[in-house]
């Protein structure tokens, strides 16, 4: 009974629009662990890439979509490097946050901050075509009512100059606005 | 020798230090830079992490107009680098992606640009012979952990310009300017990367242990090629430094810095004065600057 309830899981439609999706093959993965090993970011997260990977092959949709990993992967690409069968685990966890924000499921725990952080960087490539570091830092900390993230920094920000006051807005802004509102009308397809 | 130049978004302002101390040792090299018109910023980790098709759209924009210049790309910044060169090989081998993202942005790409990094121009183009001769003051003595961190390090192994796991490049570089490139183990290891506003604890452990082992190794200063590098781990290193319960003082300079300093040049674009742990003591006593920039 418990063979034949792996084996239908194992051909999951999930699985299968993952690895559509990722162009990996995420079946041939054996659990070696070396994604685990090496993963720097682990230690601080709910779930270890290689058990994230285990879930998308047995098909748990909602387990692989609702994890603090899938969010706070840091794509320093040591796990892709290492994987003696050539898995790409930074497209699968690009793959698995694209999944969940159209299921509209939402990052929990430390996901929430760096879910706010792509958000908050992304409008301000968005408004300017360049991304202002002060304006950065602004955005994130009232997106995610971390009003004083960072704030004990900025008197070095100050003395080493570190930050230019004005942002660099590009010239071709109105093409760049079309450019983010055609990805938007094709990937809400 | 000229190369369409992408500066990308942290050379403008937390990374000046490294636009100038790059732009200044190219010029000094017979290398010309011409900047990209009108270049967007790349999407780094969040455009990826969020939409393929910006994360590709974002470095096409820029790679159009290089091409419309008639030149390639050179970028300083780890993660601009990773990003332009990894869209560019897509576009180049997937022309249905391409089509679409010339429609998307409003381009007639046809991915003929090449995507280079400033420390393979210095060590392959240029080369290193030319290197060591122009150099004026060596940095005897100066023991230099070069850190490579991921972006450059770890890119899918057609595009790789180094060993993954054993980098050298840099370490050729710091040799070339007569340095003494430290053997440590943690060249590679992520610093935290874009997770600073988001997960600072995670990196402050990370940036913390790279800085440690630095250290343990015999490091006087590390040498960086990343901005986000740079700012983890000299921005972090009082918190790293709380965390471990010891002291590490361990100077962050970008690689160009410390080239810069070799090849004699100017102040203004060595920037020494930018950094938060004071590298002047350690330079001073190698007798390779004089008195402190800081008061």
């Amino acid at each position: 009974m418990r063979l034949e309830l792996a084996g239908k899981a194992l051909q999951s439609e999930f699985l299968a629009a993952v690895e559509e999706h990722s162009g990996q093959n995420v079946s041939a993965c054996y659990q070696c662990g070396k994604c685990t090993g090496g993963c720097p970011v682990q230690p601080d997260l709910d779930l270890s890439p290689s058990r994230v990977l285990r879930f998308v092959q047995l098909g748990l949709e909602d387990k692989a979509l609702s994890n603090e990993t899938i969010w706070c992967c840091a794509a320093c690409g040591t796990c892709t490097s290492r994987c003696p069968i050539g898995i790409d685990l930074v497209s699968i966890m690009d793959t698995l946050r694209a999944f969940a924000e159209r299921k509209g499921i939402s990052p929990p725990g430390k996901g929430d901050t760096v879910w706010t952080f792509f958000r908050s960087f992304l409008d301000g490539v968005r408004q300017f075509g360049r991304l202002s570091e002060v304006a950065l830092m602004g955005s994130y900390n009232i997106n995610s009512g971390r009003l004083y993230t960072n704030v004990i920094k900025a008197p070095w920000f100050v003395l080493r100059s570190k930050l230019g006051i004005m942002p660099h807005k590009i010239e071709r802004i109105e093409r760049l606005e079309r450019v983010f509102q055609r990805i938007e009308e094709i990937e809400k397809k | 020798m000229k190369y369409g130049y992408y500066p990308g978004c942290s050379l403008l302002s937390t990374g000046a230090e490294y636009a100038r101390s790059a732009e200044g040792v190219l010029n000094a090299l017979g290398v010309e830079l011409e900047e990209i018109n009108d270049w967007v910023c790349c999407g780094a980790t969040p455009a990826h992490a969020t939409s393929h098709l910006l994360s590709a759209a974002l470095p096409a924009i820029s790679c159009a107009a290089a091409e419309k210049q008639g030149l390639d790309v050179l970028t300083c910044c780890a993660a601009c680098y990773n990003r332009l060169k990894q869209v560019n090989h897509q576009l180049k081998e997937d022309p249905d992606l391409l089509a679409q993202i010339n429609d998307i942005i409003e381009e007639d790409y046809k991915a003929s640009v090449r995507v280079l990094h400033i420390s393979e121009v210095l060590a392959q183009d240029v080369g290193l012979e030319k290197i060591k001769a122009a150099v004026q003051k060596p940095l005897k003595g100066l023991k230099v952990a070069s850190y490579y961190g991921c972006l450059i390090a770890r890119m899918p192994e057609e595009l790789r310009i180094d060993n993954v796991e054993d980098p050298r490049m840099l370490d050729d570089l710091m040799a070339a300017a007569g340095a003494e490139p430290v053997e440590w183990p943690y060249k590679t290891e992520c610093c935290g990367a874009a997770l600073t506003l988001a997960q600072g604890r995670t990196v402050v452990r990370l940036s913390g242990d790279v800085i440690d082992i630095a250290k343990e190794n015999g490091a006087d200063v590390l040498a960086v090629i990343c901005p986000l590098c740079q700012a983890n781990l000299d921005m972090y290193q009082t918190d790293a430094e709380a965390r471990l319960g010891r002291q590490l003082g361990i100077p962050v300079l970008y690689f160009t810095q410390l080239l810069a300093l070799a090849l004699g040049l100017g102040p203004e674009q060595v920037c020494l004065d930018r950094l938060i742990v004071d590298p002047m003591p350690v330079l001073a006593e190698k007798g390779l600057v004089a008195g402190s920039v800081y008061l």
